[in-house]
């Protein structure tokens, strides 16, 4: 049995796109949109999971003492701590050791600070956390142990930032599947159409080839490799203009979002999250062809 | 080589396009199917490449009832035969070339081979040197030597060809007439539907007449 001509099938494929090149560029253009939305949101979501990880790898937790706290119920609690095998670096820090590190780190509010009668900060200890995947129920039941001690005033654990990045990268990631899931269900659809025009268009070439012994296989090939084309170069474009958006919108936006910028950027797709758009962007590709020949090119 | 035994074909309720035809054809005859419009020479020919099924009867070629084949396996069938059409059925966007190598290609044939048989089978139709045109480049008479030279490029046992010569003038259907006789000499069955007397007789060969669907004559030359 003969090979199928693999070079015929691509010289077909290219010439049909050429001869129909308009309404194949509308369909790129439409799969090209549904998969930019889709990276665009995984781009967002890419860098809010980071920011979130970020987050969880300098988590600690800040025990706030009562200003006439003695040292020694400092020096106690550092000991306890250290013990504890979830802790990491424990430091117990002073009053006059918060002012000074606060007027480092903002010299701007240095002058405030001074005017002051009294110290505002008051003395503290730091735990760090042995390892970030540490269940947040484990540390708060620490932090109402230690909050027992009466010379405790508060504690903070900012876990609860990370959290909620965490939420908002898994909701940026959701939306993204939602509204790009949606706009490829478009992109099969017109891609299921352009094919059947295709097929229309070019009926007296398809009875032709029926009648001179044309496989099932052999006609519906160059649709097929059609689609496919469609939907690989789609994506592929796609993942340039997500690059593009990637690179330019931190310049359109500037310094405009000061504190959020962190969080409000984009940070490009991973290999295996390019390369599973291109698959995507593939089989929507061939699966639009597979059915509309399935309905319209009964050979 | 073809045999038709009892068939009977219907499209629509209560008229049969083909009532009972049981017909004869030998291998290497040079056969035409003649009556006027709507008599059934199309349907004939469509049911020798099973394009159409039969309600009834047997359609034996080389000794194998066609209407047993499977679906899927038709093709065969359909590359051991050539078949020509009255409106040519050239691919326009297509090159002279490209045209006549269509039939090779759904075989899967490629590279020097299907180069060599397109091009002997473009010198045998005398066009030759119009290889790398358009069909719309070509004359009529033209258009019809390269649909021929498709239909013979994959040496077929058996040519069929519907009404070939209804869009020529009187030359040109000679011409392309005298180009199946030729084929014919080479051994290859040729069945020729036509409604043109003048050129049968011209020609010779078998003629078998249809009238309303039945056979209404067995001729010899």
């Amino acid at each position: 049995m003969r090979r199928l001509p693999a070079r015929y099938f691509f010289k077909e494929t290219a010439n049909n796109l050429w001869q129909y090149k308009t309404r194949h560029l509308f369909s790129l253009t439409i799969i090209c949109l549904s998969f930019l939305i889709l990276g665009v949101f995984l781009a967002l979501s890419n860098n809010l999971a980071q920011k979130a990880r970020e987050l969880s790898g300098d988590l600690n937790v800040v025990f706030y003492f009562q200003k006439d706290a003695p040292d020694s119920a400092r020096d106690a609690l550092e000991i306890r701590l250290r013990n504890r095998p979830e802790a990491g670096p424990v430091k117990s820090i002073s009053a006059e050791e918060a002012r000074d590190l606060f007027l480092k780190r903002y010299p701007e509010l240095a002058d405030i600070v001074r005017n002051l009668k009294d110290n505002p900060f008051p003395p503290s200890v730091e735990m760090a956390l042995a390892k970030p995947d540490i269940a947040t129920a484990e540390i708060l039941r620490i932090i109402d142990e230690v909050k027992a001690d009466p010379a405790v005033e508060d504690a903070r654990f900012n876990r609860d930032w990370a959290d909620r990045i965490t939420s908002l990268s898994r909701l940026a990631r959701a939306a993204g599947y939602f509204l790009g899931g949606i706009l490829v269900l478009a992109s099969f659809l017109i891609i299921s159409n352009v094919i059947k025009l295709n097929v229309l268009a070019r009926k007296s070439e398809i009875e032709l080839l029926r009648l001179v012994g044309g496989t099932n296989t052999f006609i519906r090939m160059p649709f097929l490799l059609e689609g496919t084309a469609m939907g690989i170069a789609g994506s592929l474009l796609s993942l340039a203009l997500v690059l593009l958006v990637v690179k330019l919108f931190p310049i359109y936006l500037g310094t405009s979002l000061g504190a959020l910028q962190e969080l409000v950027g984009f940070r490009y797709l991973t290999l295996v999250q390019a390369l599973a758009l291109v698959a995507g962007g593939a089989t929507v590709g061939f699966l639009g062809s597979l059915s509309s020949l399935a309905r319209f090119l009964r050979v | 080589m073809i045999e038709l035994v009892g068939v009977w074909v219907q499209y629509h309720r209560p008229q049969w396009a083909l009532s009972d035809v049981s017909l004869k054809i030998e291998k290497g005859e040079f056969c035409f199917i003649t009556g006027p419009s709507g008599s059934g020479k199309t349907t004939l020919l469509r049911t020798l490449n099973r394009e159409v099924r039969p309600e009834h009867g047997q359609v034996l070629i080389g000794g194998s009832d066609i209407l047993r084949l499977p679906d899927h396996k038709t093709h065969i069938l359909r590359r051991a035969m050539g078949i020509v059409f009255q409106d040519f059925r050239l691919l326009f966007h297509k090159r002279v070339f490209d045209n006549v190598a269509v039939a090779l290609r759904v075989q899967g044939i490629d590279g020097r081979d299907l180069k060599r048989r397109v091009f002997i089978a473009l010198r045998m139709v005398n066009m030759q040197n119009r290889i790398w045109d358009f069909p719309s480049e070509l004359s009529y008479g033209e258009q019809q030597r390269v649909a021929v030279a498709r239909a013979v490029v994959n040496n077929p046992r058996i040519l069929l060809a519907d009404e070939p010569t209804g869009n020529l003038d009187a030359e040109l259907a000679s011409d392309i007439l005298g180009l199946f006789k030729e084929i014919n000499r080479q051994g290859t069955t040729v069945v020729i539907c036509t409604h043109d007397k003048e050129l049968i007789r011209r020609f010779g060969g078998r003629v078998v007449e249809l009238q309303d669907g039945k056979l209404k004559d067995k001729g010899g030359a």
